[in-house]
């Protein structure tokens, strides 16, 4: 698999730069949500597959992000480019607040911890605290993003962005795994017991991974506010927190693993639109199936250059 | 301060459906250490399959009976269900990372939710009035009789089953089970049956929860598995995840500060109080309140 990635992955983003060209504009807005879902799951990855911490609610970060666009945009008449530092830094700064009480609980309560911050925003935005969010209807009239004087109004523009967000997301996460943090976080996963007794400070790399995963996931909620010029509350409720979860973990927490995952929950009812009712019954049992015939996911990740022997069988997550 | 005591009685009556339905997580989470998440959506289907019973098999007749019948019937339909999910999507993984069978768990879900859905429809139905609407006033304070028996039917059965783990044979192999699989293994215990039994009561005792839930809502819909079964999941955690009397305690505690909210503050708030007082309550004392420490398993 490992020479397949070798030149899979040219071949795949030569596709993706010239595929708005030969896609209709349905299906362009289809690769458009294709390229942000993927994205979020990314993020959802650092702080799941990577550092291995049960997190069941990143459609939270991405939702604050996507708020915070809709907001400083329509209310404060501030232009889209101009929100994009806030859409990361205030994702970020609650993936710090929220995770730093709550980053030493057991998997499990970390899980209904984080499932619980999400379902307070959903409520938060659908009760219109502050009057700013635009109660269970959302923000309407998100303008389009400018760059130089020139809007880029037309569906590729937005394409673009979107894919220029999945490649800075790609480097990102590249750079990550290559660096002393990825590394950390790595052990940290594998046996958090050992790491701490090697001198990691768990704690700061596990509010930091929140902190990297929200601030991507909020970059993923601007481009998603660009998309539709809107905003509402049911796009970040706790269920798609749910499928990005299952994506990371069918996937097998790797890039490619990732867009599998997306391509199947996303792209690929779209294509079957007339078994649309059926979808989640379907999904539910390839959930089933794949888990029991790959229980370490599609396409299971690799770390660097860790001996096979370490690796031990199912350590994957707490 | 009637107010209060009306908030009392209904948030004891939602307390003792959440007990029920937790009861059923907690025991799975403390022998399997697995979320259940398939578990609300088998309380909702309970509700699906008590209709149908009345609709289908009784011809509509309402007597005491033909409630006892559905409730019967009900139990026994999702205790099959509930084995039968154990043995397609949980067994195959019990060697498997932790998070396989948490996916897993949500593929049921999605599954047994959209389901219903397809059998059913996606539109709400009304559930069959199988008691008598008889209320009693108590100055201000109106209770009615589905809430008696709601909260009486309730603790028998939880009582029951406090009973029944700790004090006969098969409670003590549950017990052992949860507290080490290997060792219980060990001493003869087949744990694939205790397994087995398990679901077998955590499923019928959800049954009876969805029918509860049915029979005081009236309104049943496809999607509602998600909303009891997140609440009784938050109830089990709030008593401390694998202990009995916990989730009695939780289920309890989560109904009052519900209906408390929905009373004082505003119903359209309860889901984010809930789980504010969640979180605090894991903050302060990360293993619920009757939780007891426990080291991670390396």
């Amino acid at each position: 698999m490992k020479k397949l990635q070798g030149f899979g992955y040219p071949i795949f983003f030569a596709v993706l730069a010239v595929l708005p060209y030969v896609l209709d504009s349905r299906w362009q807005a289809v690769a458009i949500t294709f390229l942000i879902f993927t994205v979020v799951a990314l993020s959802q990855d650092i702080i799941l597959g990577k550092c291995g911490m049960f997190n069941m609610g990143q459609a939270l970060f991405f939702g604050i992000g996507a708020y915070t666009t809709a907001i400083l945009n329509t209310h404060y008449g501030w232009p889209l480019l101009a929100t994009i530092p806030l859409a990361i830094l205030i994702p970020a700064i609650f993936g710090v607040i929220l995770a730093g009480p709550i980053v030493h609980l057991r998997g499990d309560y970390l899980l209904v911890t984080t499932i619980g911050f999400n379902i307070v925003f959903v409520q938060v935005v659908q009760n219109n605290l502050g009057g700013i969010t635009g109660g269970p209807n959302g923000i309407f009239g998100i303008d389009s993003m400018k760059l130089f004087g020139v809007g880029l109004v037309s569906q590729e523009s937005v394409y673009y962005l979107a894919f220029a967000v999945l490649l800075l997301t790609l480097w990102i996460m590249r750079n990550l795994e290559k660096s002393k943090v990825g590394r950390a976080m790595h052990y940290l996963r594998e046996d958090q017991l050992a790491a701490e007794s090697i001198g990691i400070n768990t704690r700061i790399y596990k509010i930091f991974a929140f902190a990297l995963g929200a601030g991507i996931a909020g970059l993923a909620g601007t481009v998603f506010a660009v998309q539709y010029s809107a905003v509402s509350p049911e796009a970040f409720d706790f269920m798609q927190s749910v499928l990005f979860f299952s994506i990371v973990i069918v996937g097998g927490s790797s890039v490619p693993g990732v867009l599998i995952g997306v391509f199947v929950m996303f792209v690929l009812p779209e294509v079957f639109r007339e078994f649309a009712t059926w979808r989640f019954f379907i999904f539910g049992f390839a959930m089933i199936v794949s888990m029991i015939l790959r229980p370490r996911g599609i396409w299971p990740a690799t770390f660097g250059k860790i001996p096979k022997f370490l690796i031990k069988g199912g350590s994957h997550g707490a | 301060m009637d107010t209060f005591l009306q908030q009392l009685a209904n948030g004891l009556t939602i307390g003792s459906m959440y007990a029920l339905v937790a009861l059923g997580y907690t025991m799975v989470y403390g022998v399997m250490r697995l979320i259940n998440f398939a578990h609300g959506d088998m309380v909702a289907a309970s509700a699906f399959v008590g209709l149908t019973i009345y609709t289908q098999v009784l011809g509509q007749a309402v007597s005491l009976g033909a409630v006892i019948a559905i409730f019967l019937l009900s139990a026994v339909v999702m205790a099959a269900v509930g084995v039968i999910l154990e043995r397609i999507a949980y067994r195959p993984l019990r060697e498997a990372p932790r998070l396989s069978a948490v996916v897993s768990a949500l593929g049921a879900s999605l599954v047994i939710q959209n389901g219903i859905m397809l059998i059913w429809g996606p539109q709400m139905r009304i559930f069959p009035e199988l008691v008598p609407q008889v209320y009693w006033d108590f100055g201000g304070v109106v209770i009615s009789l589905i809430q008696v028996i709601i909260l009486v039917l309730s603790l028998v059965l939880m009582v029951a089953l406090y009973l029944f783990v700790e004090k006969t044979r098969m409670g003590a192999a549950i017990r052992a089970s949860s507290i080490d699989q290997d060792a219980a293994r060990l001493m003869g215990i087949n744990v694939n049956s205790v397994i087995a039994l398990i679901f077998i009561i955590g499923s019928s005792l959800g049954a009876v929860g969805g029918l509860f839930i049915g029979l005081y809502y009236r309104g049943i819909t496809f999607n509602m598995g998600w909303q009891y079964g997140l609440y009784a999941f938050v109830a089990a955690i709030i008593g401390g995840i694998g202990n009995i009397p916990g989730a009695m305690l939780g289920g309890m505690l989560l109904g009052l500060f519900n209906a408390f909210i929905s009373g004082y503050v505003s119903s359209t708030w309860s889901d984010a109080f809930t789980f504010i007082l969640l979180i605090i309550i894991l903050i302060v004392r990360p293993t619920g309140i009757l939780g007891e420490r426990v080291a991670e398993k390396v």
